[in-house]
């Protein structure tokens, strides 16, 4: 079966892939700040007590969590546009993982903030401090630290949801691989190499959440 | 003008749902006394205190403390906070920070004290309650004893002219529980105003000026130690008092 795997080929084409893999990592890294911003804003604005900021805030995450980001995509792509808004496929690409992993984040933060026990809100508000202070000094503080593995994960997710930006010719990885398939017809070798290059990725950001868990373990163990 | 105590409380009412927690409280500590709240399980003993700095609100009556009526527009309820101290029954310590910083926090960023001076007072206040080599222990490294008397000094780091104590003892294992009353009692001697939620009777003889003893939301029976302990006046105070006696 092996035989006709042209490992030739694939090293033909790999300053391709690396070009590929070099775009996915910035524009994942950029849609990942990108959704950091948005999901810090949309986290504010759902932990407020009135519903002003609140319901829009739910309102969002819903429909981004109940619609798939293929349909997310191609309405920024397609429908945009139309709407008198028309931006490059990159911008579009990084713009709608942005808007899509920003309400997982939200959730996750909020997640990371009600995680901290009700008595260290009570320690703080009791020594007089602001809603501020408690929140830069003693909530945040903690739930950065619970918030970091889950963010992990949501990255690795975000870096496999950017395959689907090759769906509107942004030139990543899966794209690479697309392109070898069709001037080939080797669509084993294009896409078991991409998949071997995901799988990289994967390990390096499961190696930072390991570093990270260390390295935030090693200070002020939760009780 | 009326004599007013430290914290004086006025026919206060308080309702969880229609559970009636707070019925009817009038009560009045003056400055530097030191009083006792017992009570059995729910009768509204830990309520009472928490009301004092606000983490309860009161429903009606009045509540002033240190001369400012709580829930009054004029009353600046974080200015108010930063005079009393209150210790919980589970510490409440800030994990992610060294005792030290536990006892510095509030007053380098709420009472705006430089940061060396701040760490002097630090360092003097957990000289006092005993742990002066634990100064750069993070609380998970401290047992529960320890932890409470961290707790302690943190408090006394705002130097406060109140300090409120929600059962301090309580979730200590028996052989902690001297260590952390010791503490409280230097500090009453100090002439802190407090009040203490607390079954420990001997700490009650030995510097409480008053007990009162609550159930199901009212005080029923209030006087010195030695009147309450040894002549308690009604049914519920002798059943109370038997039960926790017994052993």
């Amino acid at each position: 079966m092996l035989e006709n795997f042209s490992f030739r080929t694939i090293v033909e084409y790999l300053p391709l892939f690396g070009q590929g893999l070099v775009t996915t990592v910035w524009l994942s890294a950029l849609s990942f700040v990108g959704a950091l911003a948005v999901g810090i804003v949309l986290c504010a604005m759902n932990l407020q007590r009135g519903w002003l900021f609140r319901t829009p805030a739910k309102a969002y995450i819903d429909a981004v969590r109940a619609t798939p980001l293929l349909a997310q995509l191609y309405f920024l792509y397609f429908g945009l546009p139309r709407l008198g808004f028309v931006l490059p496929e990159l911008v579009v690409g990084i713009l709608a993982l942005s808007l899509n992993s920003g309400a997982y984040v939200a959730e996750i933060i909020r997640a990371g903030i009600l995680s901290i026990p009700r008595g260290q809100v009570e320690a703080s508000v009791a020594s007089g401090m602001t809603y501020v202070q408690r929140m830069r000094l003693v909530v945040l503080p903690q739930a950065f630290k619970v918030t970091i593995p889950p963010l992990l994960g949501q990255a690795i997710v975000l870096v496999k949801d950017s395959a689907l930006l090759s769906l509107i010719s942004v030139a990543e990885l899966t794209r690479a691989g697309q392109l070898l398939a069709s001037d080939r017809f080797m669509p084993a070798e294009g896409f078991l190499t991409i998949a071997a290059f995901y799988l990289l990725l994967y390990y390096c950001l499961k190696g930072l959440a390991t570093l990270s868990g260390r390295w935030l373990g090693t200070a002020g163990a939760r009780t | 003008m009326t004599k007013t105590g430290m914290i004086d409380f006025r026919g206060v009412n308080k309702w969880f749902g229609a559970l009636n927690v707070l019925k009817d409280i009038t009560l009045s500590v003056e400055p530097r006394e030191v009083v006792v709240v017992c009570g059995p399980s729910g009768s509204g003993k830990s309520t009472l205190i928490r009301c004092v700095n606000g983490l309860e609100a009161i429903k009606d009556g009045d509540l002033v403390v240190d001369g400012q009526r709580l829930g009054d527009p004029a009353t600046n309820m974080t200015q108010l906070r930063t005079e009393i101290g209150f210790v919980f029954q589970s510490f409440n310590l800030y994990p992610h920070k060294t005792a030290l910083e536990n006892v510095t926090l509030a007053p380098i960023h709420v009472r705006k004290t430089p940061r060396a001076e701040a760490e002097k007072a630090g360092r003097e206040l957990l000289a006092k309650v005993g742990l002066a080599d634990k100064v750069n222990a993070y609380p998970a490294q401290l047992s529960g004893g320890q932890q409470q008397r961290v707790a302690i000094a943190r408090c006394l780091g705002m130097r406060p002219k109140i300090m409120l104590f929600d059962e301090p003892t309580s979730a200590l294992d028996p052989e902690m529980i001297s260590e952390v009353l010791d503490v409280m009692v230097a500090v009453a001697e100090e002439g802190m105003t407090m009040m203490v939620v607390t079954h420990e009777m001997g700490f009650a003889r030995k510097v409480a000026q008053r007990v009162v003893f609550m159930d199901a939301g009212a005080i029923v029976e209030s006087g010195t130690p030695d009147e309450f302990f040894s002549h308690p006046r009604t049914d519920r105070s002798r059943a109370f008092l038997s039960k926790i006696l017994r052993h």
